[in-house]
């Protein structure tokens, strides 16, 4: 008998007396209001704050362009690496130093770069959440390896919470050619394990940069 | 306080003396204020929630549905997550799971390791076995490093090096890699973030734990706040995800509700840093799935501590625990520490070598109070002592068990009674008078008075009355 079918037996032998156990419904977690774009604006800036990340309003993509480039002048970095997607190819239109991360780019080269820009599909405004869904190793690196990690997104991808993504991520996620990963980042990377201070920037970025246009 | 230990699983000597949160009263101070500062912190969290409740109980049923239907779960997420390209394995014990492991390394010709947080694999030493096998694990987790570095095994499932103070720190990586002392944590940070950052380039292969595992989408759900997670399984061009079978649950519906739970069970945040749903490998990379029983089939064969395969290892009980805040993690002396542990070890490693570990807990119900799954620790406990002491055993002394033959018998009739209560009144009045006294009232008497014999007894005064 092969392990698979050992570890099922026993698991069968040890429920002889079957349990019936009802699934729950779906909890609803958190009530939905609906609230308008600028109600989840204002919450998303104040949770984002709460997490240590760091929000720019911006009002147009041309806005959007100028931040980027006040950051590539605030970090001394002549080159930004940035996913291909229509969002990024906006916002980086004319802009001078954007490097494409392709299929062919190994971790150590990521590694290298002093900024990296991703789009986000969603933004949680209840807990201050970037939602990116990466389909490549290279997406999923450009999310932990540069120091500094800038997130765009429109304020269209605002949503209330966690359940209320759900029901656009549920769908998606059944789908099964879906690959790698969605990722749900609620601030920089931190770490309290010594004495249970808190400190930013273990091992993934030691700053979100979050760019909410519109 | 860099105590020397043998990493090794012990068994679970509990309360011996040697065990060093025992022995050095001011390491056990430092975990246990912390452990305290947790509970305040993460319960502060927990109070704004008013469904809070809500959202326990229906965990809890989420997970009783899950456990009791184990095997169909289980399979249905084989067959999903298959379709996704990850390969499935099955693993019966530790040792199986290691050959597993080892199997896949050698297969994909790696040299070395980067892990991120998995209690499975403390539980499976598979840094042990890699290393016998000439392969270098690095564990990725700040806590972890520490920990590792020092030689020393976890204290805690959420914060393993919660024992150690930054000094404790500056001088281990001045020892072990040659840096500058300091005390000061961003310092601290940036030396271990330098020389792990060169490890998850080189390294061959990932291994992360499994904090959930979708039946219904065929997905994994890892949670973690310092990006080690998210480095280890996507920088090196294998991912091997370790899982015990109870991490399936049976819905991608149900999984905002745990996230929930969790990040503020666990550390008082609303949603943990990096919440990372993974749907199979991306392009060019492997990704496999170990599925391991290791004794876990134990716990589900006794309907009373079924329910403690719902744990999500949050650590809540570790740290509201009275016990384990004065003892900390290694007195518990296995892999799991605190309430929780003191359930799942019996189990796992079998009532012989770990039955005592039930009795360490005052049942003051603290763990069960703020369980985010409402495990019922305490009641588990009582029923795991009941089986302690009624199922034969060769960890129990001839002694013990003359006691309560001795004392069976006399409990029997009114006049033996009376004759043992009479021995019992004059040997207490006796005993202090003596130079010596016998094993362990010797060892209770070298510390402590012996208690004054009380007034008439009940009968003396019942007799009066009437």
């Amino acid at each position: 008998m092969n392990s698979r079918d050992t570890v099922l037996g026993r698991i069968r032998n040890a429920l002889a007396d079957r349990p019936v156990e009802e699934l729950p419904p779906v909890p609803e977690v958190w009530p939905e209001t609906n609230p308008d774009a600028e109600t989840m604006a204002a919450r998303f800036a104040q949770e984002l704050d709460a997490v240590q990340g760091e929000l720019h309003r911006c009002r147009s993509m041309d806005d959007a362009r100028a931040k980027l480039r006040g950051l590539m002048k605030e970090f001394g970095a002549s080159a930004i690496g940035a996913i291909d997607g229509p969002v990024a190819r906006e916002v980086t239109e004319g802009l001078n130093g954007v490097a494409w991360v392709a299929g062919d780019w190994d971790p150590n080269r990521i590694g290298q770069l002093p900024l990296g820009l991703v789009a986000a599909d969603y933004l949680l405004a209840d807990t201050g959440t970037c939602v990116v869904a990466n389909g490549t190793s290279q997406e999923r690196l450009m999310c932990y390896l540069p120091p500094a990690c800038i997130v765009i997104a429109k304020t269209d991808r605002l949503r209330e919470h966690l359940p209320a993504a759900w029901k656009e991520i549920g769908p998606r996620a059944a789908d099964p050619a879906l690959c790698g990963e969605f990722v749900f980042i609620t601030g920089p990377s931190r770490t309290a394990d010594i004495e249970k201070i808190l400190i930013l920037g273990v091992h993934g970025p030691k700053r979100l940069i979050v760019l909410l246009v519109g | 306080m860099l105590v020397k230990m043998n990493t090794h699983l012990q068994g679970a000597e509990f309360l011996k003396a040697k065990t060093p949160g025992l022995a050095e009263p001011a390491g056990s101070k430092a975990l246990g204020e912390s452990a305290e500062r947790s509970a305040k912190n993460n319960q502060a969290v927990v109070d704004q929630i008013r469904d809070w409740q809500e959202w326990r109980e229906a965990a809890h049923r989420v997970k009783r549905h899950a456990v009791a239907n184990l095997d169909k779960l289980l399979v249905e997420f084989e067959r999903n997550i298959s379709a996704r390209g990850v390969t499935v394995l099955w693993a019966k014990d530790a040792e199986e799971a290691n050959r597993l492991v080892i199997g896949i390394a050698k297969e994909h010709n790696v040299k070395s390791v980067v892990k991120s947080k998995t209690m499975v694999s403390e539980e499976m030493e598979l840094n042990h076995a890699l290393a016998d096998e000439g392969i270098r694990a690095i564990e990725t987790d700040l806590g972890e490093y520490l920990v590792q570095l020092a030689g020393q095994r976890p204290t805690h499932i959420v914060t393993p090096a919660m024992h150690l103070s930054a000094e404790d720190c500056g001088k281990l990586f001045a020892e072990k890699l040659g840096e500058p002392f300091t005390a000061e944590h961003r310092a601290l940070t940036d030396i271990a973030r330098r020389h792990l950052r060169e490890e998850y380039l080189q390294a061959g292969m990932g291994i992360s734990g499994v904090n959930f595992a979708l039946a219904d989408t065929g997905a994994i759900a890892v949670v973690e706040n310092e990006g080690n997670a998210g480095l280890s399984t996507s920088a090196p061009p294998v991912h091997v995800a370790l899982m015990g079978i109870e991490k399936v649950i049976p819905s991608i519906d149900y999984l905002p509700v745990f996230w929930n739970l969790l990040g503020r069970a666990a550390t008082g945040q609303k949603l943990t840093t990096y919440t990372h749903l993974i749907h199979g490998p991306t392009p060019g990379r492997k990704l496999y799935v170990i599925i391991l029983d290791n004794g876990r089939t134990n716990l589900i064969a006794d309907p009373h501590t079924r329910n403690a395969l719902g744990c999500i290892r949050c650590g809540a009980c570790l740290n509201n625990c009275p016990v384990y805040r004065r003892v900390g993690g290694w007195a518990y002396g296995w892999v799991y520490p605190g309430p929780i542990g003191a359930i799942i070890t019996p189990m796992l490693v079998g009532l012989d070598p770990a039955g005592k570990l039930p009795f360490a807990s005052s049942l003051c119900g603290a763990c069960a109070e703020v369980c985010p799954v409402k495990v019922d620790i305490a009641h588990e406990l009582v029923h795991l002592r009941h089986r302690a002491v009624n199922e034969p055993s060769p960890a129990r002394s001839i002694w013990e068990r003359l006691m309560w033959k001795g004392w069976a018998f006399a409990m029997a009739g009114p006049v033996r009674y009376r004759l043992t209560m009479l021995g019992v009144r004059i040997g207490v009045r006796v005993a202090k008078f003596l130079p010596w006294h016998p094993l362990q009232l010797g060892a209770w008497t070298r510390g402590r008075e012996l208690p004054k014999v009380p007034g008439p007894a009940f009968r003396q005064l019942w007799k009066e009355k009437r």
